[in-house]
């Protein structure tokens, strides 16, 4: 939350001191003079302030992240930056060019050829006509259109037309580069080879600064991160840190949202396979502590608190909790008798209490069908589908890739 | 200020070199439509004028009677110019609002462009206006006259264009108030008719078309390119003086009036 981890005598590329941006809330204010009239100007128009008392410094050659909920302000903020709006309040001195990769492709025309715009985008952006025709080359080939770079743009399929307006912008050599929610164009490749592009062009000192919802691609990316809230700076620093401490918020808000939610699952009194002589009443997701949750995070424990009623006493069941991820496949299989746990004789209302001990599923929503089988496991008592959906959601921000993260280590040598 | 144009020349250059390469470039014809346009609008007002309502066009220059044709072209090109980069320059802004939302480069920049390829195409029409002069044997000295008038009549159009922008981009009525009122200062320009018609009408009506800054800049161009007199030096400079100045501080409001346009579109 200090600066002191800025070096004062450290060079910086963007100081932000005290900035605010008010804007008027008054969604017709342009559209016509006869409103104009017929109002006048008396009404006041409300007031709202986009951005207020925020200030940032940015070192030169560093990576900086703005993270927030959307209409936290961290579009107006780069926008304020890159000289779009000038600020209300406050104060922004930029040092260098900026060039701003706000929205790909903004300055190409349809009609124009893919070349004819590489030109134009580059003077729009500011870029002298000479260094320009010295980079077409380069643009070019890094967008990997060389077939199609003498067709008109709109024959372009979305994915060439991104491409061609990144590989313009990050070879424009700003000295500070704005990106905006831009860092998922192409495919694969593609968004590699940017990413490399990203870290040459900081290694060649120059200053990059990104406005994404991907935290996963923001924590790699960048060396701080600045997470702003209503408007207001909430905290920056290290990556990790500021988007841990955002998503316990954004987790928390969740909850607080949506108590209705709350992944508790009450059984009616439908016909379901198996014998009945036990029968899942309820089933929920608990914290340790046993108290509901609505979702829960890569990482921490959680358990699965299962309800159940008995018409005689059951013998050493069987239960078996199955995980299906949204997307169709089956994550896992999670049975007693599998684990070597007998539950001896249960009867009556009773709770099973299943921990899943820092829980290995990555973010996404999972299905939990339950079936309990005797001790055999051969009788089905009851088999519930469907029972209860959960989400778990990233701590660090990080996606991952796959179902699970297995407890692995690493050891050099 | 005016060395920020300068300075800028390259982006100016690169919206007019986009706005030339597109203009046409989706219909066959392509450039020969600037031509066509003017020149059937030429044919069908040089007959009904001169057939139906019979109006005679003064004396030529040379002495070699007179051409209602010729008369009128003169009048159009000089209109065409000022209209022609007054609508321009009204919607640039609002075209290239995508842009201006998210670059941050000067404002005027894709409107003078555009403009540069509007005066190609007034060039074009004035070529065709001197071939016809030429075809008349309506030559004279005069001609490099014309050369300051249209100069003046472009940066009248233009200050008063770049004003107009600023304002569209705030009112979006202001473009079709522009449009009637354009309509209404074309009869109130001599154009269509010589502007001795006008004299011993009626008072008020004569006095408009005589205040009307455009009827200077045509009556001139009449002069000049049609009846081969040299209107006084003094003229000539006012013109040249009072384009200059209204395009100058049209500037400075547009300058003024688009500090904020990323939010205004």
């Amino acid at each position: 939350m200090s600066d002191s981890s800025h070096d004062k005598g450290q060079q910086l590329a963007v100081d932000i001191k005290g900035v605010g941006k008010r804007f008027k809330r008054n969604v017709d204010r342009r559209n016509s003079i006869k409103e104009r009239i017929v109002r006048g100007r008396s009404r006041k128009p409300e007031d709202f302030w986009a951005v207020r008392g925020v200030s940032l410094q940015i070192p030169k050659g560093s990576v900086y992240g703005l993270i927030g909920h959307n209409g936290s302000g961290k579009s107006t903020l780069l926008k304020m930056i890159g000289g779009i709006y000038r600020p209300t309040e406050g104060s922004i001195t930029t040092d260098g060019r900026v060039a701003s990769l706000i929205e790909l492709g903004a300055g190409f025309h349809p009609e124009m050829t893919g070349r004819e715009n590489i030109s134009l985008n580059g003077s729009i952006l500011g870029l002298p006509k000479k260094e320009i025709a010295a980079v077409t080359g380069e643009i070019i080939e890094f967008s990997g259109l060389e077939e199609f770079i003498n067709d008109p743009v709109k024959h372009y399929s979305s994915g060439m037309y991104v491409r061609l307006g990144f590989s313009v912008a990050v070879h424009m050599k700003p000295d500070v580069l704005l990106i905006d929610e831009v860092l998922a164009v192409g495919d694969e490749e593609f968004q590699r080879k940017c990413f490399d592009h990203l870290y040459a062009l900081r290694r060649s000192g120059r200053t990059i600064i990104v406005v994404s919802h991907g935290l996963g691609q923001l924590e790699g990316l960048c060396d701080e991160i600045a997470w702003l809230e209503h408007g207001q700076m909430q905290e920056f620093g290290a990556p990790t840190t500021t988007i841990a401490s955002y998503l316990r918020k954004v987790n928390s808000q969740e909850a607080a949202r949506y108590p209705e939610v709350t992944a508790v699952r009450a059984a009616g009194e439908e016909a379901r396979p198996g014998d009945q002589t036990l029968r899942v009443r309820t089933a929920a997701i608990v914290d340790a502590a046993g108290s509901p949750l609505n979702h829960t995070e890569t990482g921490s424990t959680f358990q699965f608190r299962i309800g159940f009623t008995t018409s005689e006493p059951v013998l050493g069941p069987n239960v078996r909790i199955a995980l299906q991820h949204e997307s169709g496949p089956l994550v896992t299989m999670i049975g007693n008798h599998r684990l070597g746990f007998d539950m001896g004789t249960v009867s009556g209302d009773n709770t099973f209490d299943v921990a899943l001990v820092d829980n290995p599923l990555l973010p996404g929503r999972y299905r939990v069908h339950i079936d309990i089988f005797d001790f055999t496991g051969s009788r089905l008592l009851d088999s519930w589908n469907d029972a209860l959906e959960f989400a778990v959601r990233s701590q660090s921000g990080e996606i991952g890739q796959g179902f699970v993260q297995l407890p692995a280590q690493f050891r050099l040598g | 200020m005016l060395t920020d144009l300068y300075r800028q020349r390259a982006l100016i250059g690169a919206f007019a070199n986009r706005d030339f390469a597109t203009r046409y470039r989706s219909s066959i014809l392509g450039w020969a439509w600037s031509l066509i346009q003017p020149l059937a609008i030429l044919v069908v007002f040089a007959a009904v004028f001169s057939l139906v309502f019979r109006i005679q066009a003064p004396d030529l220059g040379n002495g070699a009677g007179s051409s209602y044709a010729a008369f009128l072209f003169t009048g159009l090109v000089t209109w065409n110019l000022f209209a022609g980069l007054l609508n321009l320059s009204m919607t640039q802004l609002k075209s290239n609002g995508e842009l201006l939302k998210k670059v941050q480069f000067p404002a005027w920049a894709p409107i003078l462009g555009a403009s540069i390829v509007q005066l190609i195409q007034v060039l074009l029409e004035l070529a065709v206006l001197v071939v016809m002069f030429l075809w008349l044997g309506n030559v004279g000295w005069t001609w490099v006259l014309a050369i300051p008038i249209l100069v003046g009549t472009a940066l009248f159009a233009q200050g008063i264009g770049l004003v107009l922008s600023i304002i569209n981009a705030r009112f979006g009525d202001v473009q079709y108030i522009v449009a009637v009122v354009l309509s209404a200062l074309y009869f109130l320009t001599p154009v269509l008719y010589p502007i001795t018609m006008v004299d011993g009408q009626n008072e008020l009506l004569s006095l408009v078309v005589k205040l009307n800054p455009m009827s200077w800049y045509v009556e001139s161009m009449h002069e000049v390119m049609y009846s081969l007199v040299a209107p006084p030096a003094l003229v000539i400079i006012a013109l040249l003086v009072g384009g200059f100045l209204t395009f100058w501080a049209g500037l400075a409001v547009f300058n003024r009036g688009s500090e904020d346009i990323g939010e205004l579109l």
